[in-house]
């Protein structure tokens, strides 16, 4: 435990040195803030764009504080998957081919520890980015338009949190699979896709598809539309089976870490 | 009393054997040097070692291991080429790979402070180690082998991607080193074997040539041997290519050019004497500008050892 605690550390400095830890939460930051601030503006922008006919009238219904925010949750489904996915691409590819990795393992230390420990600090810098980005969203919704409940904001992140733990921890895996880390970054946000997708266009029911969980976590905000899709024994489903997959992703990255440490 | 016992120990890759079974002892305190040219099966025999490789089969033991222990903690080892976090002070990465070892943190910054002194890197120790040169890495590489203090170093080809004063730094502190604790290094330049080690293990196409103390080879190979060379005129030549033919019994060409010739004798006097006699019988023909009678050198051995004879 000790050495895991090592481990981490040495994760958790590298992303300080390298700056990761202040760009990812600065981007969720940005994208959180400026999804209320834009729709709150957007009359007034539209309306000072000079190739508007003379005598022209727009009229915008106000969005629901929770449209605002399910808004801002899919801005992070798309370039806050993509900024993810980049930050943590060579997490282990690049340390194999570096040699790194070679250098690290012939310590007694566990394969299993080596490639958690790397997982748990990406997950961590990504669940804290998508927390403070998220906390923008809710803090610019509740000044510019109404508040909207903590107890929908807090079951709306922790499903979203699942679904970023995911396509990051799909990421590592594709780390450890693939030599190159552009490939990695593109694997797991193709196999993220898939899933979205799979999710809301199949005609039939799937409690089991973890790509459901950025709709559950967007349609959880509205209070009105209680119970969620399928009810929450379908909801703890969704969450049971993407824990299971994160566990078997992270099962099969120390497996080719354990047969494949270095290059060559 | 042997530390490590390797036995029959074998690595098949796909389409070649690079390993192909074998065994050696290495006694606790001695230097062993793994000889061999380059392909030979040196760096795949070190790492199944280290744990980095799953041998095929074969069994590596540890004198004195707890069942279920790991082999890693016994040993210390430096990489060809060994890799660093440039974003991390040499310090920082002693007292992470001692963490790693299982020293306390206290420990681990003692330890690595007394290493950066010992490896003579301790006025780049809080330097990132992007910065450093090739020889600063390869002295920050043997400081983090020796942080948990192994039983066991392990050195692959520690000197090769050096220039000539890194080399000569490297191999002082290896002199050091040696009297503290068991080396094993791997090499393919005879000669640093021959400064450094107390045995020797010769791989040829990934199996063992010849193997033990350096002294003993060096014994029971030594052979009586002639070298003659000539000026390469023509008569010399002719003289030369027909003595080859009716060459006296205990003596034997090693190797032969057109001007000269490299001979095995059985008895050193009986040979010196016939070669003498020849040589004053045809004093008119032939033109002798060397002639070396002694005895072989581990360079004959190694070089007749990795032809694959």
């Amino acid at each position: 435990m000790t050495k895991w605690l090592v481990l981490f550390r040495k994760e958790w400095l590298e992303m300080v040195r390298s700056h990761r830890t202040l760009w990812l939460p600065a981007s969720f930051i940005l994208l959180g803030a400026s999804q209320p601030v834009t729709t709150f503006f957007m009359p007034d922008i539209l309306a000072n764009a000079s190739n508007l006919p003379e005598g022209a009238v727009l009229q915008f219904p106000t969005p629901e504080p929770f449209e605002v925010l399910a808004s801002a949750l899919s801005q992070f489904g798309v370039i806050g998957l993509l900024l993810v996915a980049l930050s943590s691409m060579g997490i282990l590819s690049g340390e194999r081919s570096a040699g790194t990795a070679a250098m690290i393992l012939v310590k007694p230390v566990s394969y299993a520890s080596f490639v958690t420990a790397k997982w748990a600090a990406a997950v961590l810098l990504a669940i804290v980015s998508f927390a403070v980005g998220y906390g923008a969203a809710w803090y610019y919704t509740g000044a510019l338009f109404e508040p909207v409940g903590w107890r929908e904001v807090g079951a709306s992140a922790l499903l979203y949190a699942l679904w970023l733990t995911l396509v990051s921890t799909l990421t590592l895996l594709f780390s450890s699979l693939l030599r190159s880390a552009a490939a990695a970054a593109f694997s797991s946000l193709a196999v993220a896709v898939l899933l979205s997708v799979a999710a809301g266009s199949l005609p039939f029911e799937q409690s089991w598809n973890p790509g459901r969980l950025s709709t559950l976590a967007a349609s959880s905000l509205n209070a009105a539309a209680r119970p969620l899709g399928g009810g929450i024994g379908s909801v703890w489903l969704t969450a049971a089976v993407t824990a299971a997959v994160i566990a078997a992703a992270l099962l099969v990255a120390i497996r080719s870490m354990k047969r494949r440490p270095s290059e060559a | 009393m042997a530390l490590l016992t390797v036995d029959q120990l074998t690595k098949r890759f796909e389409r070649e054997t690079a390993v192909d079974g074998i065994g050696f002892a290495i006694g606790e305190g001695r230097c062993v040097a793994l000889l061999g040219p380059n392909g030979a099966g040196k760096t795949t025999t070190i790492r199944m070692l280290t744990g980095l490789l799953p041998p095929t089969s074969g069994t590596i033991r540890f004198e004195g291991m707890k069942p279920g222990q790991d082999r890693r903690e016994w040993i210390g080892y430096l990489p060809q080429t060994p890799a660093f976090y440039g974003w991390m002070t040499g310090r920082e990465f002693l007292v992470y790979a001692g963490q790693l070892c299982g020293l306390s943190a206290k420990e681990a910054a003692s330890r690595a402070d007394m290493l950066l002194k010992r490896v003579g890197i301790d006025t780049a120790g809080k330097r990132r180690i992007a910065g450093y040169s090739g020889g600063m890495k390869q002295r920050l590489g043997l400081a983090q082998a020796l942080i948990h203090r192994p039983k066991l170093l392990v050195l692959d080809e520690p000197v090769s991607a050096l220039d000539p004063i890194g080399r000569r730094e490297v191999m002082t502190l290896l002199g050091e080193l040696k009297s503290e604790t068991t080396v094993l290094f791997s090499t393919h330049v005879l000669h640093d074997a021959e400064e450094l080690c107390d045995d020797i293990l010769i791989l040829s196409k990934g199996r063992l040539a010849t193997g033990g103390s350096l002294s003993d080879i060096r014994e029971a190979n030594r052979q009586p041997v002639l070298s003659l060379e000539t000026e390469g005129d023509l008569r010399s030549r002719e003289w030369l290519a027909g003595w080859l033919k009716r060459l006296p019994d205990g003596l034997e060409a090693a190797s032969a050019t057109e001007t000269g010739v490299r001979l095995f004798a059985g008895d050193l006097e009986t040979a010196r004497r016939s070669v003498l006699r020849e040589l004053a019988d045809n004093a008119a023909d032939v033109r002798v500008s060397k002639l070396e009678i002694g005895y072989t050198t581990l360079e004959d051995l190694f070089l007749k050892a990795v032809s694959g004879s």
